[in-house]
């Protein structure tokens, strides 16, 4: 299958710090693609690089990126894409809609941009995206400043304007984090349909390992700045070939079902810190001499990919 | 289900908040309401429930930083519901607590020495000179070194400095901590070192958690016993594991099934609530979840919900599911 985004050896670089290390990972179409991994493993760096959203000291550099086929640079996405062909559901809801407006406005003046529609066209179309995020007093919503709305309530606005563009991808950062649980999973399950009825495909950048398992098809797993693991959800939660990625998973089930987690040694490294050829090495119980003096090879097993010396499984072949 | 060794007996605790509505108009929230829930040594009880739910006012209560409304709290047998002064004071190296956000929690300009020493010295009257023993012995316990004494938050990760709020509050060798989400702005990895700490401090101290958090999957792994918050209300408590394998309470139902678990093969389910959480000023006099609860019946909205026990130590506010 041919893949909607695909990323190749992206890395960035901030203030001479590196924080992206050559970043490889790929959406299929109609998939939803979890990314995971702790703080600082480089997630929104990853997402803020395809949506042109670094920070202005940031410098990126990477082999090929293409989206849909074409070539895609990711730095200019602000005219190609972003909001149009991606779009984008961030962290903190209420912090990105305009407190001044009103949501019907915010949602209008999006419209008129990427689609070019009439004022009256466009009002049309606003509530429409407000009934297809499920809320059932579209009129009052569409009044309303964000302070008069819950939480959940804009983040359900946040995703309407992330349709707004009929985007091929949706990204979003975090998008339940702050949320109450029950909320959580009103806003996962709604993020996962119109995703589907939009024949979009989705990235979900969490750190939460049970809402990876609940609406995600595949899983990058990154550590200090690259994907180490990437694979289909029941792969990786089943038998990840890393290690990190495989301690990560257990250490949540056995949490889950009480069972007594296996510590990861240490903690992860921050930007900047030098670190072994392969930067899991000096916390992983596989770990030998290669894993500090050569780069990890990349392995593919059974729709799994990698980058280890050492990985969890008895016929490792490389490739 | 209180006996005498219990560590902490909550009786019918209170805290009502007059808020302003208007220029001579005030409301009533009742932040917490009514609650009785005990702890015994060694043991652990999770307060669980969404924001606004009152777990952590009722953490203030207990610690006596606000003073209640109403109810009692007994700790090891003494009565600190209204105990002020000196005597208030030397209770508190009884009494500690874990903060969530583990640098917010420390003074940036103090050395992490002088931090653990601290309650030592508040509580016990001891100088810094003889607390760098204790000081020394119980920042290795929790997994630091003797040097980190001399160094200061920033130079600190968030598990270590975690480990230095747990080391503040165990020093004086507490028989109640009271852990305020105390890992839900750490790292996976680090986080379930934080957890296999704090319990294997509990088995080896005897000590008894009040532990709040919102993180099911962390609950399931450290409670013995749960009390379910909302609006100020408990609506379930009892045994973790029969809580969890049978919820009896619409609210707990619903909060169980919308948490998501480490297992692709489960799904979560969220049609079980409607709306969303009401501020706890525009509560029914009844049920607080009425209006929102799907098996709700008229008589719901005004008829208080007394927790009513189903099985050994299982408790739960619903007339219709006991």
């Amino acid at each position: 299958m041919s893949a909607l985004l695909e990323l190749h050896g992206l890395e960035v670089e901030i203030e001479g710090l590196p924080i992206l290390r050559g970043v490889d990972l790929e959406v299929r179409p109609g998939e939803i693609l979890g990314v995971v991994g702790e703080t600082g493993a480089g997630k929104s760096m990853t997402a803020r690089s395809i949506l042109d959203l670094l920070p202005a000291k940031a410098s990126l550099s990477f082999d090929t990126c293409t989206f849909a086929g074409e070539d895609f640079i990711p730095a200019r996405a602000r005219q190609l894409a972003r909001g149009h062909r991606i779009g984008f559901v961030p962290q903190r809801p209420r912090g990105s809609l305009n407190p001044v407006f009103r949501v019907g406005k915010q949602i209008v003046d999006t419209l008129r941009r990427l689609r070019g529609m009439a004022r009256r066209e466009a009002k049309e179309e606003a509530l429409n995206l407000l009934r297809s995020v499920r809320i059932t007093d579209p009129e009052r919503v569409y009044r309303s400043y964000p302070h008069e709305l819950s939480g959940g309530m804009c983040q359900r606005v946040c995703i309407a304007i992330a349709l707004a563009g009929e985007p091929e991808l949706i990204i979003a950062d975090e998008p339940t984090t702050g949320l109450d649980v029950t909320i959580q999973a009103e806003i996962l399950k709604l993020l996962g349909e119109v995703i589907a009825e939009h024949n979009a495909a989705g990235m979900l950048i969490t750190h939460d390992l049970g809402v990876v398992a609940d609406v995600c098809d595949r899983v990058a797993v990154m550590y200090a700045g690259r994907v180490i693991n990437l694979g289909t959800t029941l792969e990786i939660y089943r038998e990840a070939l890393h290690p990190y990625a495989n301690q990560l998973v257990s250490i949540a089930s056995s949490l889950d079902s009480g069972g007594t987690p296996r510590e990861i040694p240490g903690r992860v490294p921050n930007p900047g810190d030098e670190l072994a050829a392969c930067a899991f090495a000096p916390r992983c119980f596989r770990a030998e001499d290669d894993c500090f003096g050569e780069e990890p090879p990349l392995i593919h097993i059974e729709g799994q990919m990698a980058f280890c010396h050492h990985p969890l499984t008895s016929e490792a072949a490389s490739v | 289900m209180t006996g005498p060794s219990d560590t902490l007996v909550l009786r019918d605790l209170t805290k009502i908040f007059r808020i302003k509505t208007g220029s001579f108009r005030h409301a009533d929230l009742r932040a917490v309401d009514d609650v009785s829930v005990s702890i015994t040594p060694g043991r652990t009880l999770a307060v669980v429930g969404e924001s606004g739910s009152g777990k952590t006012t009722l953490a203030r209560l207990i610690l006596r930083l606000i003073d209640p409304t109403g109810g009692s709290i007994r700790l090891e047998g003494t009565d600190i519901t209204r105990m002020k002064g000196a005597a208030l004071e030397d209770m508190r190296g009884r009494m500690q607590i874990v903060f969530q956000d583990p640098y917010d929690s420390l003074s940036p300009w103090q050395t992490v020495g002088r931090t653990v020493a601290e309650p030592l010295i508040l509580h016990e009257n001891m100088s810094m000179q003889d607390a760098t023993e204790p000081v020394a012995r119980m920042l290795e316990r929790v997994g630091l070194s003797p040097e980190h004494a001399r160094r200061y938050p920033h130079e600190l990760s968030g598990g270590q400095a975690q480990r230095v709020g747990i080391a503040r509050a165990m020093i004086t060798n507490p028989a109640l901590v009271v852990l305020d989400e105390p890992t839900s702005s750490l790292d996976m990895s680090v986080q379930s070192q934080i957890l296999l700490l704090l319990q294997s401090l509990q088995e080896e101290r005897n000590i008894s958690y009040l532990f709040i958090s919102h993180d099911l999957t962390v609950v399931r792994y450290i409670a013995h016993d749960l009390a379910v918050m909302y609006l100020g209300k408990v609506v379930e408590s009892g045994p973790a594991a029969e809580v969890f394998a049978s919820p009896r309470h619409p609210y707990t139902e619903a909060l169980l099934k919308a948490a998501p678990r480490p297992d692709p093969h489960y799904k979560t389910d969220h049609v079980h609530l409607l709306g969303e959480q009401p501020s706890a000023l525009d509560r029914a006099p009844g049920c607080p979840l009425y209006g929102r609860c799907p098996i709700a019946e008229d008589v719901c909205a005004d008829t208080p919900q007394e927790l009513v026990e189903i099985e050994a130590g299982h408790r739960v506010a619903c007339w219709k599911r006991t």
